[in-house]
C-alpha cells in the first residue's frame, strides 16, 4: 500500500516537476574516513635581526615538535618547501604549499620591542581552503621564555585544527631516579611537558614518591622518607619551600592528592597495618576519615567537580577500583575485569578514568568510563603504572620500568586512542609523573 | 686470620652486597650509615657476641618472608620471630624498627600498604611474645628497596620480607 | 600591542615562578616574565604588522588566493595524489607486519566490541586472552603512526571501485540483498580497516589470540570487491537522510518498469543524460572518504555529523567557494567548525584533480550534499 502511494507520488512529481526531481542535490553519506597525521608546514619565523632569526628558527622547531608529538600531525621538512616565507605580511602562495601537500601552514614573525621583550606573531592557514584559521595572534614575553611562547603558538594551532583544548604550555613534576634498583636515589624534579628545562626541587638524600600538582599548579604534594617514615609534604613550586602535613604519631601517610578546591587533600594513612583513606584541610590540618575497612584503601583521585573520589581497594580479595562520595560513604565497585586494578585517576574532562592493570604477569595502562564500562587497555609491558592526564584529557603520561638488575624507569606518553606511544625524554631515570594544568 | 678480621670482612662484604642493610639509602652510597645500623662500621659487637645486633641479624635472623600478596606468618617465620622476641627481651636496651617490603609486582601505593601490613604482622607477633610495643616501630618501604634484582620469583620471594632492624638508640 | 588589547580582549599570562637549577631548598623564582598574549582580529593584526614596513593591507593576503585556487589545481593535483598514495601502502603494511601470521587475523582481536556494543561484562573474557601473550620486550620506540583507512591496501583501491561499478550494473537485486547487506558491508569494512591497534592489543596479536571475542558478524572474506559486498554498499548507500528519496526512486523504478535502483531521476524528459549509477556514486563517495582525515579531530568533533554542500564545476572539480556547512548535529558549534573544516579539506584535496564524474550527467552531480558522519571512526 505504502509503495503504491509512493509510486503515485513519484509519478506525480515526475509529471509536474521533472526538473526538481533531477536537479536536487546528489546526496552522499560518508562514514569511513581515514586517520592519519595531518601534514603541516612551519617555516622559520621571520625576523629583522639575526638574534631574532635564531629565535625564530628555534620557535618554529618547538612548534613543529609539539604538533608532531601529538601523533595527529606530520611535519613537512623545510627542504621540501617550494616558497620561502621572507615577510610575515606578504600574501601566502597557497599553490606552493598545496604542491607539497601542506594542509596547514603556520607563519610567524619575531621582533623585540623597545623594552627588550620578545614579541611573536603568527598566523595559521588552511592551505587547501585558502583561508586563515582564526585570527593572527601576538604573544609577548621574555626572551628566556621563548619556549613557552612557542608552546603557546603550538597550542593555538593544535586547538584551532583539532578542536581539543590545548596542553603544550604545561609542566610535569616527577621523580628523577639514579643508581641501581636496590639503592635508587630519588629526587623531585620539574620540567616542561616535553622534557625540556628540567630542574630539581629536592636533594636525593631521602626517598620521595608520587608528587601531585595542585589544581592551579602552584603547589606539589608528595611523600618523603625524610623523617625515616613515609609522610606527606606540600611544596610551593615557586620557592621550593616545603612543610610536612599534620600526621598522627606512629602512622604512615602517602598517596596524597588535591581536591579541585586546592584546599582539601585526600590521602592514605596506615595505622596498625591497616590503610584507609582520609581527607584533610591543608591549612587547618583538620582531618576526616573516609573509609573504615580492614582492607587496603589507597590511591584516591577526585572527580573534576569534586563530588566523588575514585580509589583502589582490595576489599574484594584483590585490588579493584571503587567510586564513593567525596565525603566518604558507600562505594561502588567499577572494575570487574580479571586481574588487578590500581592507581585510578579521573580525567580532567570527567568522562574517563585511567588506571594501571595487572594481568597475567604484565602491566597495562588503560582507560574506562567512570561507571567502569568500555574498558580499553592502551599499553602493555613488564611493569608500568601511575597514569597522569594532560590538562585537556587527551594524553596520558605514565611510568614504565624495564626488568632485571639493569632495569630503569622512564616516562612514556600515549594518546587516549592508544596511538602515539612515545618516551618522554628526561635525561635521567624518571617515574611518577604528574601533569600540571595549562599555564596561564 | 683471627676471628675479628674475619668478622670485619664478612660485615663489609655484606654491606657491599646490601644484603644486611637493605634500608640504607643515604645518598645512594655504599649502604652503610644511617640512623639504624644493621651492619658495617657502626654496628656494635660481633657475631660471636649474643648481645650484639650482628648476632641478632646473622644468628637469630632478622627477616621473615611472605607469600605473594600475603602478610600472614608461616611457621618458619614464627620460629624466627620467637628468636627475635627472645633476643629483644634479653637485650632490653635496644629498640627496633620493623621494615615491611614488597616485590615489584604491584603498584607503588598498594605495595606501601602491603609492606605496612607485613611489618605490622611482625610487630603484633613480637608484642604477643612479650616485647614492649613502645620499643618497636614499623615502616613500610613498599617496593622501593628490593634486595634482589632479578625479575623472577627467586628474587621476588626474597623481596617480600619484613626486616627487624635493631637500633642502638634507646627507644623513644 | 596596545592596539591589540583593545580588540579581541587580552589574556594575561601569570607570573610563573621557576625553580632554579640545583635549587632544592634555596631556589628562587626564576623570572618568567609576564607574558602578555594579545588576541586581535585579522584586520587589526594586518594593519599592525603592515604599518611599519608594508603598505599592503590584509586584503593582500586574501587576494592572490582565489586565482591560485583555480590555476594551481591542475598541476598540483598530480603531486598531491601521489603523496597520500605513497604513504598509504607503508602504513597499511605495518599493522599486518605486527600481527604476522594471517592477514585475516588482525581484525578479529580488535577491541571494537568494547567500544559501544559491549557492556563491561564482555571485557573480562578478553583479558584471559590478553594474558596468554608471551612476554614481549618492551619496545621503546613509538610505532610508526599508521594510516587508518577503510581499505588497508592502497593500490588496489581504485581498481576495486572500478570493479564495483561494473559489477554493480549487473546486480540490480539491491533490494533483495538489502537486509543481509548491512551486515555484510560492515564486515567487509571491518576486515579492511586497519584500526588503531594499541600496544596492549598488539601483543594480543603477537600471541595466538584466536578466542578473542570476535564480533559475530565478522566474515572470513577479505575486502575483495565481491558483488555481494558491493551490492551491500549500494544498498546501504542511500541511508537515512535519503530514505524518502530512495523510496521514491525505488517506486519510480518500479513504476517505470525498470530494475535499476538508481537515484536522482529518470531518463524521462531528462536533458542531462542517464542518472548516476550506484557505482558512480560509490566511487565519488569513496574518493572523498579517501581524503577525509578525521585523525586530527577532537573527541567531540568526532561525535559531530556535518552536512556539507558543494557545487561542482563541469570538469568535476569542487568549486571551493561554494563549500558550505548546511547543518551539524551532535557537537558544539566549535566542534562542528573543526568537523566541517576537515570535510572541506577532504572535498578540496581529493577533488583537486577532478572526481572523474560522467560529463553527460552533470546535472545530476552539479550540486552535492555530503553527510560526513564520523560515528564509526571514533576513537578506534
Amino acid at each position: 500500500m505504502m509503495r503504491y502511494v509512493m509510486t503515485l507520488l513519484a509519478a506525480l512529481m515526475l509529471w509536474t516537476h521533472p526538473a526538481a526531481a533531477q536537479n536536487g542535490p546528489l546526496r552522499l553519506e560518508l562514514t569511513e574516513g581515514v586517520i592519519e597525521p595531518l601534514p603541516f608546514a612551519v617555516p622559520e619565523f621571520v625576523s629583522d635581526d639575526s638574534a631574532g632569526a635564531e629565535l625564530g628558527r628555534r620557535i618554529a622547531e618547538v612548534v613543529a615538535a609539539d604538533l608532531t608529538g601529538t601523533g595527529l600531525f606530520r611535519e613537512i621538512p623545510q627542504d621540501a618547501f617550494i616558497s620561502r616565507v621572507t615577510s610575515f605580511s606578504s600574501p601566502v602562495q597557497f599553490a606552493d604549499w598545496k604542491a607539497i601537500n601542506a594542509q596547514a601552514l603556520v607563519t610567524g614573525a619575531v621582533t623585540m620591542d623597545s623594552s627588550g621583550k620578545l614579541v611573536v606573531r603568527f598566523r595559521l592557514y588552511d592551505v587547501f581552503a585558502g583561508q586563515e584559521l582564526g585570527d593572527g595572534l601576538q604573544l609577548v614575553g621574555t626572551q628566556d621564555g621563548w619556549r613557552r611562547i612557542a608552546h603557546k603558538v603550538a597550542d593555538q594551532v593544535y586547538s584551532r585544527i583539532t578542536g581539543e583544548a590545548p596542553y603544550f604550555d604545561s609542566r610535569v613534576v616527577f621523580v628523577s631516579e639514579s643508581g641501581p634498583k636496590d639503592q635508587r636515589a630519588k629526587r623531585l624534579a620539574i620540567m616542561d611537558y616535553d622534557g625540556a628545562n628540567v630542574s630539581y626541587l629536592t636533594g636525593s638524600s631521602s626517598i620521595v614518591l608520587a608528587p601531585r600538582f595542585s589544581p592551579n599548579g602552584d603547589r606539589i604534594l608528595y611523600t618523603s622518607y625524610e623523617s625515616g617514615f613515609p609522610r606527606i609534604y606540600v611544596m610551593d613550586v615557586g620557592s621550593a619551600q616545603r612543610r610536612a602535613l599534620e600526621q598522627q604519631e606512629g602512622s604512615m601517610s602517602f598517596a596524597p592528592r588535591f581536591a579541585p578546591d586546592g584546599r582539601t587533600v585526600v590521602y592514605s594513612m596506615t595505622r596498625g597495618g591497616n590503610t584507609d583513606l582520609y581527607s584533610m584541610d591543608i591549612n587547618s590540618g583538620a582531618g576526616t576519615r573516609l573509609t573504615t575497612a580492614p582492607s587496603i584503601e589507597t590511591a584516591p583521585s577526585f572527580s573534576p567537580d569534586g563530588s566523588r573520589i575514585v580509589f583502589e581497594s582490595d576489599r574484594s580479595g584483590n585490588q579493584q577500583l571503587y567510586v564513593m562520595p567525596a565525603g566518604g560513604g558507600e562505594a561502588q565497585r567499577i572494575s570487574f575485569g580479571q586481574g588487578r586494578y590500581g592507581t585510578p585517576v579521573w580525567s580532567p574532562r570527567g568522562d574517563l578514568i585511567a588506571f594501571t592493570k595487572q594481568s597475567k604477569g604484565r602491566f597495562h595502562i588503560g582507560v574506562m568510563r567512570v561507571d567502569g564500562s568500555e574498558e580499553r587497555l592502551l599499553t602493555a609491558s613488564f611493569l608500568e603504572e601511575g597514569p597522569t592526564w594532560s590538562p585537556n584529557g587527551r594524553v596520558i603520561m605514565f611510568t614504565r620500568e624495564t626488568q632485571g638488575a639493569q632495569g630503569s624507569a622512564s616516562l612514556y606518553s600515549v594518546d587516549i586512542t592508544g596511538r602515539n606511544l612515545r618516551e618522554v625524554p628526561t635525561g635521567t631515570g624518571a617515574s611518577d609523573p604528574s601533569w600540571s594544568p595549562l599555564q596561564d | 686470620m683471627n676471628y675479628l678480621s674475619k668478622t670485619i670482612l664478612l660485615c663489609a662484604g655484606m654491606a657491599l652486597a646490601a644484603c644486611s642493610n637493605p634500608d640504607r639509602f643515604a645518598d645512594g652510597s655504599g649502604g652503610a650509615g644511617g640512623m639504624y645500623n644493621g651492619a658495617g662500621a657502626g654496628m656494635a659487637g660481633s657475631a660471636q657476641d649474643p648481645a650484639s645486633p650482628v648476632y641478632f641479624q646473622q644468628t637469630v635472623g632478622d627477616r621473615v618472608l611472605f607469600a605473594v600478596d600475603q602478610s600472614t606468618l608461616s611457621s618458619e617465620a614464627q620460629a624466627t620471630l620467637n628468636g627475635q622476641a627472645q633476643w629483644l627481651m634479653t637485650n632490653s636496651d635496644y629498640s627496633a624498627v620493623i621494615e615491611g617490603h614488597a616485590d615489584e609486582q604491584g603498584t607503588r601505593e598498594y605495595n606501601l600498604a602491603l609492606g605496612a601490613r607485613r611489618a605490622n604482622s611482625v610487630h603484633e607477633y613480637l608484642v604477643s611474645r612479650g616485647v614492649a610495643g613502645n620499643r618497636l616501630k614499623v615502616v613500610s618501604y613498599g617496593k622501593e628497596r628490593p634486595i634482589e634484582l632479578c625479575a623472577d620469583e627467586a628474587c621476588y620471594s626474597k623481596n617480600r620480607r619484613a626486616v627487624t632492624v635493631i637500633s642502638a638508640v634507646p627507644s623513644s | 600591542m596596545n592596539t591589540g588589547q583593545i580588540i579581541s580582549g587580552a589574556g594575561h599570562l601569570a607570573l610563573i615562578g621557576w625553580a632554579l637549577f640545583g635549587g632544592a631548598f634555596q631556589s628562587e623564582p626564576l623570572p618568567f616574565q609576564v607574558t602578555e598574549v594579545t588576541a586581535i582580529s585579522a584586520e587589526e593584526f594586518a594593519a599592525l604588522s603592515n604599518a611599519p614596513n608594508n603598505p599592503e593591507a590584509v586584503a593582500n593576503v586574501d587576494t592572490p588566493e582565489p586565482p591560485a585556487e583555480g590555476e594551481g589545481v591542475p598541476e598540483v593535483s598530480a603531486t598531491e595524489d601521489v603523496t597520500p598514495d605513497t604513504s598509504q601502502p607503508e602504513a597499511s603494511e605495518t599493522p599486518p607486519a605486527d600481527s604476522v601470521p594471517e592477514p585475516q587475523e588482525p581484525p578479529a582481536p580488535l577491541p571494537e566490541a568494547e567500544v559501544s556494543d559491549a557492556p563491561p561484562v564482555l571485557t573480562p573474557p578478553q583479558e584471559d586472552v590478553t594474558a596468554l601473550v608471551p612476554e614481549i620486550s618492551p619496545r621503546p620506540q613509538p610505532r610508526p603512526a599508521p594510516r587508518v583507512a577503510p581499505e588497508p591496501v592502497a593500490p588496489p583501491e581504485p581498481d576495486v571501485e572500478i570493479d564495483e561499478v561494473e559489477q554493480r550494473e549487473t546486480t540490480p537485486d539491491a533490494e533483495a540483498a538489502e537486509t543481509v547487506e548491512e551486515d555484510t558491508r560492515e564486515t567487509a569494512r571491518e576486515e579492511a580497516t586497519t584500526e588503531i591497534v594499541t600496544e596492549a592489543e598488539e601483543n594480543d596479536l603477537a600471541s595466538a589470540a584466536p578466542t578473542r571475542s570476535p564480533r559475530p558478524r565478522t566474515r572470513p572474506e577479505a575486502p575483495a570487491p565481491t558483488p555481494a559486498a558491493e551490492a551491500a554498499e549500494d544498498a546501504r548507500e542511500p541511508s537515512e537522510p535519503e530514505t524518502d528519496e530512495n523510496a521514491v526512486n525505488n517506486a519510480l523504478a518500479e513504476a517505470l518498469g525498470q530494475g535499476q535502483p538508481a537515484t536522482g531521476g529518470t531518463d524521462q524528459g531528462a536533458p542531462s543524460g542517464p542518472p548516476m549509477t550506484a557505482g558512480e556514486k560509490d566511487a565519488l563517495r569513496v574518493a572523498v572518504q579517501n581524503c577525509w582525515n578525521v585523525g586530527s579531530l577532537s573527541s567531540e568533533a568526532l561525535r559531530t555529523t556535518v552536512v556539507v554542500g558543494v557545487t561542482m564545476s563541469e570538469d568535476s572539480r569542487p568549486v571551493v567557494s561554494s563549500i558550505e556547512m548546511l547543518s551539524a548535529s551532535g557537537g558544539s558549534g566549535s566542534a562542528a567548525k573543526q568537523a566541517f573544516e576537515a570535510a572541506r579539506r577532504a572535498i578540496i584535496r581529493c577533488g583537486s584533480s577532478g572526481f572523474n564524474l560522467p560529463k553527460e550527467k552533470y546535472d545530476h552531480w552539479r550540486d552535492i550534499e555530503m553527510t560526513f558522519n564520523p560515528e564509526r571512526m571514533r576513537i578506534k
